[in-house]
């Protein structure tokens, strides 16, 4: 039964863990860095050095990992990577141009992670960053914080946070919380925690109570980061659900954890 | 008019990367200023499109700055020499200091970035990746994106055109709002995935999956000598960066 | 050289789609599969360029055979899996949307016509050498420095024949290769086609409608709910009383019923109301351009048109690709403004304010694209969009999508999913959200393309009955025979001018 026109029987790629995991690790040895070891410095003007590790840290990190993710993504979840990472950039610079409080720049990355899972998702956040780098050099930093987004975002669908349109917003929440931890330090020694207009208000608000400067871009990413995803989360539910039965068909992650609720369920079995 | 291309777009880029990686090892203000009307500036006007490219630094950078001097200028908890007070603002020497490095920091590290990305032709960059033997799905990821942006677009401004045309009122109250994105994102989304469950086929047919390197149809515009540079210009700057922290000079 | 044998084909668990066919294709043969939308085409396309849908659900039970291997498929997790590269290489597939058929990652023509070679590592002087030697065959060099996204309809599909053929298959399959163009862009594609045929390479062409012009002695193989009701040769088909399964022949008449009392029930289901007197819309003098897009100049899209529309006026306009129809009918809702003139609908003049989407009780404007406007989750949600949202509770906006609905012959399919719809259906329920509005005046954009036998003929009942009802329709289409067969007036463009007056008609066209 080998037929030059078969493939031989699946063998599905594997992550490469170890790039993985030292990705990971990269991250994580970053974020704690920056938050234990650097506050102090800060009174006497942001070093150069905590923000040479705020880069590299944190683009080396996303890079490893989406190093190691790639090489494992299906066909059809590298064909809606490029989608997810067009839809972040183009609502992103739009909700960007218009002054709001929130980003609105993960719904690429959130509709890519609960479509096909949270390696997907990570690879789409980080990957997204990076290329809208390339317009908008301030989103570059921030790439290990969306990689973080998309995985979290897939891990919550794949554990059910989006059966129930009324689940989704509180996993944003949580996602978001999480996200604006990250982020704040890369706000803060990277670029003095200057934001837009509506995220700049905030800032200001903490530091008139007399707050450090991490501290204030942490309790601003918390607001502004939690509602952003929350927001984030419930549009891409609404999203989700509104799409037609055949365009979910094609997504064997949907099918495999029941992610959404109704007609995908794996009525076929396996 | 585009300009002459002199290098690589890959030499290019990276050496916008190490300009900034230097900046933040050097990290004093004169040297980010020298390197703003030494570098920035002559090239955004030897570009080519320099108004396009002075356009998009002002609109990225510039409410940045704004922001970064009213915030630090006005609220800067840790500063002593005040200037001015009014209720919970404090003017202070020390906050417009910082607010000054930071903004300048912050305007060479979006001037270099982009003025090399906005020069730099991304089919040339996406074909000199695949000329490399870069991982063809990770090309096949940035060359898409890219491609896929103005496609997007272009296509939400149909799609918003067409619900206005069956009674779509931009604006409004904030439920209104949220339907009016709805009805755009909806037939958006939704067209551009059953576009990438094509795709995917048309991928799998057109022998994406094949072991071995791609090739490109685009000559190959790298050469050696600069592929020698680049290692040369990150070996140096790698050097420089140590030598200048083991003098001591970065504390 | 490929022959498909399907005994019964379904997704994931629904109702058998495809079923009884036996369909062998030689080489370098012409194979016409035709049937109206839903009838199976594209599942039959799919299954011979080797998409057997095993992972996403679908069942397949029969065989592929091509050359001499023969796969056996019975539906079950333990089914070969084809090799999409490999059989590509022999049988290549040209699908029905364009969108999904580029790569996106090409900046050009030449590099998307590259795109499958260089994938499989063709070496750089081979590739140029391939591509140039394709485009040559098929008269693309022209367009070899194009953005693929920027090209014409006619020669996106041209693009889209070129990169599947660069390979030299043995076998091509087109899913409607002629949706949505026009008759110049049509023959465009025919040709190309036609080269390729000489070449040798067996084309399989799925369609809603019988060629019009074909070799009487290519084959057809008509397919009616997922089963063949006839195979044999294309001069038999045109005999074989085909209509009867709503197939008819391109470019003939619609066949509408003459008699008034027949005619959709559109009018009761729009429910306008109509001032006496005045005409319905009017441009006077109306000159537009398109500013900024470019920097080719301000060209004039309309060069000082007048038109009045009056009820019971059924307006045709005719004119090559570029002319300015669509310009001129976007004007009429306001989705353009003129750059001098007046436009007037319902006897008021538009102001530079008024938002198009306060006009859409006035005017109902039906776009080309059907997709970009489906965005509720059932087909009644979707029709009641219009009304709920010009102000009617939620108990009549439905009460009229219904009427609607069931005017366009909708009316079973009130629950289903848009999306899920085949192509004639959506443009259908489209069309049954501008009914559900209630504007007086219809403005259609291309409203036959791609529609099937029976879709076109209850198009052209809904807009004699609307006409008939006082109500006034302003078309733009390629399709002269509906034309010819519909409007009172036909009006022809040519460079934003109106060329021909148009002598007014009796309705009907009698």
């Amino acid at each position: 039964m080998s037929s030059p026109l078969t493939l031989p029987a699946t063998k599905a790629a594997r992550p490469r863990t170890a790039l993985v995991a030292v990705g990971a690790a990269l991250i994580a040895a970053t974020y704690l860095y920056l938050v234990l070891v650097q506050p102090a410095e800060i009174a006497e003007g942001i070093g150069g050095t905590s923000s040479l590790i705020t880069l590299f840290g944190f683009l080396g990190g996303g890079a490893l990992l989406v190093a190691g993710i790639l090489p494992s993504l299906s066909t059809s979840s590298l064909v809606l990577m490029p989608l997810g990472i067009a839809l972040n950039i183009a609502i992103g610079q739009t909700a960007g141009s218009l002054g709001l409080q929130i980003y609105l720049d993960a719904i690429g990355t959130v509709l890519v992670a609960v479509l096909a899972g949270p390696a997907a998702g990570a690879a789409t956040g980080a990957l997204s960053n990076a290329i809208w780098g390339l317009f908008n050099p301030l989103a570059l930093p921030f790439a290990a914080g969306a990689a973080l987004i998309g995985l979290l975002a897939g891990t919550a669908a794949r554990y059910g946070m989006f059966r129930r349109v009324y689940l989704a917003p509180v996993a944003g929440l949580l996602v978001g919380a999480v996200g604006g931890l990250v982020a704040a330090p890369v706000a803060a020694f990277m670029f003095g925690a200057a934001g837009t207009v509506g995220t700049n208000a905030l800032v200001a608000a903490f530091r008139a109570v007399g707050d450090s400067l991490l501290v204030a871009a942490t309790k601003q990413g918390l607001t502004s980061d939690t509602i952003d995803k929350l927001v984030v989360f419930t549009l891409v539910a609404l999203l989700a659900y509104a799409l037609p039965r055949r365009s979910r068909a094609q997504f064997p992650f949907l099918r495999r954890y029941r992610v959404l609720a109704g007609r995908t369920g794996s009525a076929t079995g396996r | 008019m585009p300009r002459r291309r002199v290098f690589n777009p890959l030499t290019e880029l990276l050496a916008a990367a190490l300009l900034v990686v230097l900046v933040l090892v050097v990290n004093t203000w004169q040297f980010s200023l020298a390197v703003l009307v030494a570098a920035v500036v002559p090239g955004v006007l030897l570009s080519g499109k320099p108004r396009q490219i002075a356009l998009a630094i002002a609109v990225t950078a510039g409410p940045l700055l704004l922001s970064s001097f009213l915030l630090h200028g006005l609220f800067f908890p840790e500063g002593t020499t005040v200037l001015a007070e009014w209720g919970p603002a404090r003017v202070t020497a020390e906050g417009l200091q910082f607010a000054a490095l930071t903004g300048l920091r912050l305007a060479v590290f979006t001037g270099v970035l982009l003025t090399a990305a906005l020069t730099v032709s991304i089919p040339e960059l996406v074909s000199t990746l695949t000329h490399r033997g870069w991982n063809r799905r990770l090309v096949f990821v940035v060359g898409s994106a890219v491609g896929l942006l103005p496609h997007v677009a272009e296509r939400a401004r149909r799609i918003t055109r067409a619900q206005q045309a069956r009674g779509l009122v931009v604006g409004g109250s904030v439920p209104s709002r949220v339907r009016g994105l709805l009805m755009v994102s909806v037939p958006l989304v939704t067209g551009l995935l059953i576009d990438a469950a094509e795709r995917t086929q048309l991928l799998e047919a057109r022998g994406f999956s094949s072991p071995g390197p791609r090739t490109s149809y685009l000559p190959d515009t790298d050469t050696a000598g600069q592929r020698t540079a680049r290692w040369l210009l990150a070996a140096g700057v790698l050097g420089f960066a140590c030598a200048w922290y083991a003098v001591g000079a970065g504390r | 050289m490929i022959r498909l044998e399907c005994s019964s084909f379904a997704y994931d668990g629904g109702p058998v789609v495809l079923s009884g066919v036996d369909l062998a294709v030689e080489p370098g043969a012409l194979v016409h599969v035709v049937g109206p939308s839903g009838s199976g085409k594209t599942t039959l396309a799919r299954l011979l360029a080797g998409q057997t849908g095993a992972g996403n659900g679908a069942q397949f039970r029969g065989a592929l055979t091509l050359g001499t291997d023969r796969l056996g498929f019975t539906g079950g997790p333990g089914d070969p899996r084809i090799d999409p590269a490999a059989w590509s290489s022999t049988v290549a597939y040209a699908a029905q949307r364009t969108e999904g058929q580029l790569s996106m990652m090409s900046a050009t023509v030449a590099e998307e016509i590259a795109f499958g070679p260089a994938n499989r590592g063709m070496p750089a002087g081979e590739l140029r050498a391939a591509v140039q030697a394709t485009a040559a065959r098929l008269g693309l060099t022209d367009l070899l420095n194009r953005d693929p996204r920027r090209l014409s309809g006619g020669q996106l599909r041209r693009t889209i024949i070129a990169a599947a053929v660069v390979g030299n298959p043995r076998v091509l399959i087109l899913d409607e290769p002629f949706q949505g163009l026009d008759a110049d862009a049509r023959a465009e594609v025919a040709r190309t086609l036609e080269v390729l045929r000489a070449a040798g390479t067996a084309l399989v062409i799925c369609a809603p409608m019988l060629p019009g012009a074909a070799p009487g002695r290519s084959r057809v193989l008509a397919l009616v709910s997922g089963r063949p009701v006839f195979d044999g040769t294309l001069g038999q088909a045109r005999t074989a009383g085909l209509e009867r399964y709503a197939i008819g022949t391109e470019g003939s008449a619609p066949d509408v019923l003459r008699d008034p009392r027949g005619w959709a029930a559109a009018a009761p289901a729009s429910g306008f109301s109509v001032k006496a007197g005045g005409p319905l819309a009017e441009l006077a003098g109306v000159s537009f351009s398109y500013r900024g897009e470019g920097t080719r100049g301000q060209a004039e899209v309309l060069r000082g048109v007048d038109l009045r529309v009056d009820p019971g006026d059924i307006v045709g306009l005719t004119g090559a690709n570029g002319s300015g129809k669509s310009t001129l009918l976007q004007h009429l809702n306001g989705l353009l403004r003129a750059s001098s003139g007046t436009v007037a609908v319902a006897g008021r003049p538009l102001g530079r304010r008024t938002a198009t989407g306060r006009l859409a009780g006035a005017v109902g404007f039906l776009f080309q694209d059907t997709d970009q406007q489906l965005f509720e989750r059932t087909v009644l949600r979707e029709v009641a969009y219009g009304p709920a949202a010009a102000g009617a509770g939620r108990e009549a906006a439905q009460g009229r999508a219904r009427t609607a609905l069931a005017a366009v012959g909708l009316g079973h399919a009130a629950g289903e999913h848009p999306y899920e719809l085949g192509f004639v259906e959506r443009r259908l329920v489209a069309f049954a959200s501008l009914i559900a509005s209630g504007p007086a005046v219809w403005v259609l954009d291309e409203p036959t393309a791609g529609l099937d036998l029976r879709g076109r003929n209850r198009v052209g009942e809904l807009i004699l009955g609307h006409a008939a009802a006082g109500g006034a329709v302003v078309l733009a289409t390629h399709d002269g025979a509906f034309a010819g067969a519909l409007c009172t007036r036909i009006l022809e463009l040519k460079d934003g001018r109106i060329l021909s007056g148009g002598a007014r008609r009796g309705a009907g066209g009698a």
